[in-house]
């Protein structure tokens, strides 16, 4: 096996199948886990989805199941053990928020709690500050959120305004200003509040809900998670003790961003476990639903869907898992030991080097949800218009998956960015790579496929694209060299082809990691799957493709990428229709996800 | 107290069956698998019976191929203190008098105080294995059990009968309790359980070394069973459907002519 691949290499070299993670790859342990939480989410929380939706901002029933969860454990993932967590990596945390994600509001609420409202104390905090809250946290007795975003600073973040003034004394900070949309507000006791030093400087806080000055403000009226507390929080003159500063001073925007990352990773995940919910309720409505005197799911039209649904579902968990075993493996190469005060320093230079990938699985997986939440409705005709049914709270609760823990549009923008940020500071030999790419496209190729190959079509096709993008991320910089960043139209058309260049391959290597331990029926069903997410994620790629042609390039430059386009991104997907009715069919025959 | 529980692992029972290539047993490959129901109640009886008598020791137990492991580790996470698991990979030819005498060939030198079974399994659905088991290590036996309680030097149980009807039994020890459904709630392993589990003891025999009788019964195929033809339903108003009866009648049959 070759060297662990580094964050945004996928796209200047080929990756084999054995140095990708896979669902399949999960251990007896992380699936004992999952069946855990389904059952707990199915027989417990499900059954209150709607009262806790219709609640009108009661929180008892939703805070009644946060204690459940906490009883079982779920709260124990990533803290520590001496802080009574389990300390299980990233990879059993998407395994456990998957089988939540299907309960909307509720999983808002533990995904909050447990990412980007506990890690900043697992990670920045000392060991007086983690024995004195973890636990509570750990246990579910104290609920936790995050408080970043203001009333004028959305995703430009570090344009807040909360200023924490050190007293005169020195034992206090007096925190001044207000929070808005703070998943958990309501119910939390405890805050992780970004602000401000009258300097300039940047600061955390652990803000008890009790301290002297904090207040909760109006409850949001939301479109969806209407179930969930979304609060504005506001300090006013509150008195936080300076042994609660978390981190140090000047640390406080690395903290707000380095566990965002982890929050879009895990929100990925989440996203992948609800779209397979939506689809698995729609198929069993479409077997039962007849018009014509037929199933639903006996129609073409339908079939299509379905099988339109499962290859993007089956892509997005293949990459979601894909990422989380990079992560836990870079983890485990971490040479200090996890008491070494340090270790957390090693472990988000880690993860941080995949901030690529991540920001990638938060938009894929969030589109991809948004896609499935809307067919579901169609599925499901004026029904799914009906708020008796679930389609439509599927679809009402998707919509802010795109929107929170980071926009699509600022994780589209932080895609070529990072990429070319490790291209300049030399991490990533991308002008060399972009040199290359450009020969290749030059040059023309005669090559037979070799058909012996398993998957050798969609293998071929990966390495194309990774060079068409080469070459179109080679001549945007050329072009607007350092003021690239200012042309964000071609950096979100870069952007879409890195996001579908690393949902193809997940797909692809994944298929091709299992095949030779599935059932013969399964082997077609990966095929299948394969085929169609092959062909719809290289029709998106080409197009996004041909517009970053069309805005960098002109003349003869232009002509050539055009054609440089049109042969690398040709894919024969031949029996593509028989490969959607099969993969359709099947999951029609289950009424379930098929893999 | 030596305590023990069989559980055997089946499939989902909404997955789409299909007979195998021998016709003797439905078609394992691409299903997925879990505890049978009544075994779990068996389960959770088990552990709390376990977790009321201190010093007592719970063994689980399971026979069939690797992955009737993930069911041991289950039983293992929800209290359990160790396992045994009983390798064949051809569990599923195997009949209910094979399968009890294997257990008790292991269960006789153990001196277990109480085994706990399911009434039956889901897929094969027999209801013999506990009998059998009991009559072969001469241990008390009592079946449908919907309601267990410890007492001194005995058990009492209660068992649901037809009618609505409900005995309460007393039961000498050593015996085997074979449980009903809704016997108890049976709990969510925790996470912190599910990694503790990994530590326990798991020992595998291969059944080679505990089964040692000929088959009593044989299965010799399994099969769906033919479809009746469909009915037709009419639907409209009353007068048109009569019409539409009377065509059909003339048309398929020879009641009108």
């Amino acid at each position: 096996m070759s060297e662990l691949l580094k964050g945004g290499e996928f796209l200047i070299r080929e990756v084999s199948k054995d140095e990708v993670f896979t669902p399949e790859d999960l251990s007896s342990e992380q699936k004992q886990m999952m069946e855990t939480t389904e059952q707990f989410i199915k027989n417990e929380v499900m059954p209150d989805v709607d009262a806790m939706d219709n609640s009108n901002h009661n929180f008892d029933l939703l805070v009644s199941h946060m204690k459940q969860a906490g009883e079982l454990g779920l709260f124990s993932i990533y803290a520590p053990e001496e802080y009574d967590g389990l300390d299980l990596g990233l990879t059993t945390g998407a395994c456990v928020v998957e089988k939540i994600a299907p309960a909307g509001s509720f999983s808002v609420a533990y995904a909050a709690h447990v990412g980007i409202g506990s890690l900043p104390l697992i990670y920045y905090g000392t060991k007086e500050q983690k024995e004195k809250y973890l636990p509570k946290l750990v246990s579910g007795e104290w609920i936790a959120a995050y408080c970043l975003t203001e009333p004028d600073a959305g995703t430009d973040a570090l344009g807040m305004r909360a200023v924490a003034k050190l007293s005169d004394d020195g034992k206090y900070y007096i925190l001044n200003g207000t929070k808005q949309f703070i998943t958990n507000g309501s119910i939390a006791d405890l805050y992780t509040v970004f602000a401000k030093t009258p300097e300039g400087e940047y600061v955390a806080f652990l803000v008890e809900r009790n301290f002297e000055g904090v207040s909760v403000g109006r409850e949001e009226d939301k479109m969806g998670i209407r179930g969930s507390s979304t609060a504005q929080i506001m300090f006013d003159n509150a008195k936080i003790p300076v042994e609660n500063l978390l981190g140090k001073v000047g640390e406080g925007h690395k903290i707000a961003f380095q566990v965002l990352d982890e929050g879009r990773f895990v929100l990925g995940a989440a996203a992948v476990g609800a779209a397979k919910a939506a689809l698995e309720d729609a198929v069993v409505y479409a077997n039962d639903r007849k018009q014509f005197g037929m199933p639903l799911t006996k129609f073409g039209a339908i079939k299509e869907k379905i099988a339109d649904m499962v290859s993007g579902i089956y892509s997005a968990e293949s990459l979601a898992y894909r990422l989380a075993g990079l992560y836990d493996e870079r983890v485990s190469t971490i040479d200090v030991g996890k008491d070494d005060p340090d270790y957390y320093k090693y472990y988000h230079k880690a993860l941080e080097d995949y901030a690529v990938e991540c920001s990638i699985t938060k938009v894929y997986c969030s589109e991809l949800l948004d896609k499935v939440a809307d067919e579901v409705v169609q599925i499901y005709g004026g029904y799914g218009f009906i708020k008796e049914y679930p389609a439509e709270r599927y679809y009402r609760d998707s919509r802010i998956n795109r929107i929170f823990e980071g926009t699509n549009e600022i994780n589209r923008y932080l895609v070529p960015g990072m990429l070319l940020k490790k291209g300049m500071k030399g991490e990533l030999p991308l002008v060399q790579k972009a040199k290359e790419a450009l020969d290749i496209m030059m040059t023309p190729s005669f090559e037979e496929l070799d058909e012996s190959v398993r998957f050798i079509k969609e293998k071929t096709l990966i390495s194309n694209l990774k060079t068409m993008f080469l070459v179109l991320a080679g001549a945007a910089v050329q072009k607007y060299m350092d003021k690239i960043k200012n042309e964000q139209e071609v950096l979100f058309a870069l952007a879409d082809m890195a996001i579908g260049i690393f949902s193809m391959e997940s797909a692809v290597l994944r298929a091709d990691k299992v095949y030779d331990k599935v059932s013969d029926a399964k082997k077609k069903i990966f095929e299948s799957a394969v085929k169609v997410a092959t062909f719809n994620l290289n029709e998106d790629i080409a197009k996004a493709a041909k517009k970053a042609a069309y805005f960098v390039e002109e003349g003869d430059n232009l002509m050539a990428i055009i054609s440089g386009i049109r042969r690398f991104t040709k894919y024969d997907a031949s029996g593509l229709l028989q490969a959607k009715r099969e993969l359709a069919n099947y999951t029609i025959e289950n009424a379930k996800y098929p893999f | 107290m030596k305590i023990l529980v069989c559980v055997k692992q089946v499939p989902d029972m909404e997955s789409k069956f299909k007979i195998d290539s021998s016709s003797k047993w439905y078609d394992q490959s691409d299903l997925v698998y879990k505890i049978n129901e009544y075994d779990e109640y068996a389960a959770e009886e088990a552990v709390r019976l376990k977790e009321k008598v201190s010093g007592s020791e719970l063994t689980v137990l399971s026979i069939g191929p690797e992955r009737v492991k993930d069911a041991i580790r289950k039983v293992l996470a929800m209290g359990a203190d160790k396992g045994i698991h009983i390798l064949d990979n051809e569990e599923h030819l195997k009949d209910p008098f094979q399968k009890a005498s294997a257990i008790a060939e292991y269960a006789k030198s153990e001196n277990f105080d109480i085994i706990f079974t399911g009434l039956q399994s889901q897929d094969r659905g027999s209801a013999q294995l506990a009998p059998l088991l009991a009559g072969m290590l001469n241990y008390s036996f009592v079946s449908t059990v919907v309601a267990f309680e410890n007492k001194e030097g005995y058990v009492e149980v209660a068992r649901e009968l037809e009618g609505g009807l409900r005995a309460k039994v007393k039961v000498k020890l050593p015996a085997v309790v074979a449980c009903q459904l809704g016997l108890n709630t049976p709990r969510y392993p925790t996470l912190p359980n599910i990694m503790k589990a990994k530590r326990k003891e798991l020992k595998t025999v291969n059944i080679e070394e505990l089964l040692k009788v000929e088959p009593l019964i044989e299965t010799e195929k399994v099969y769906f069973p033919e479809r009746k033809a469909g009915g037709i339903v009419l639907e409209g108003k009353a007068d048109e459907m009569a019409d539409e009866l009377i065509k059909i009648l003339k048309e398929k049959t020879q009641v009108v002519k």
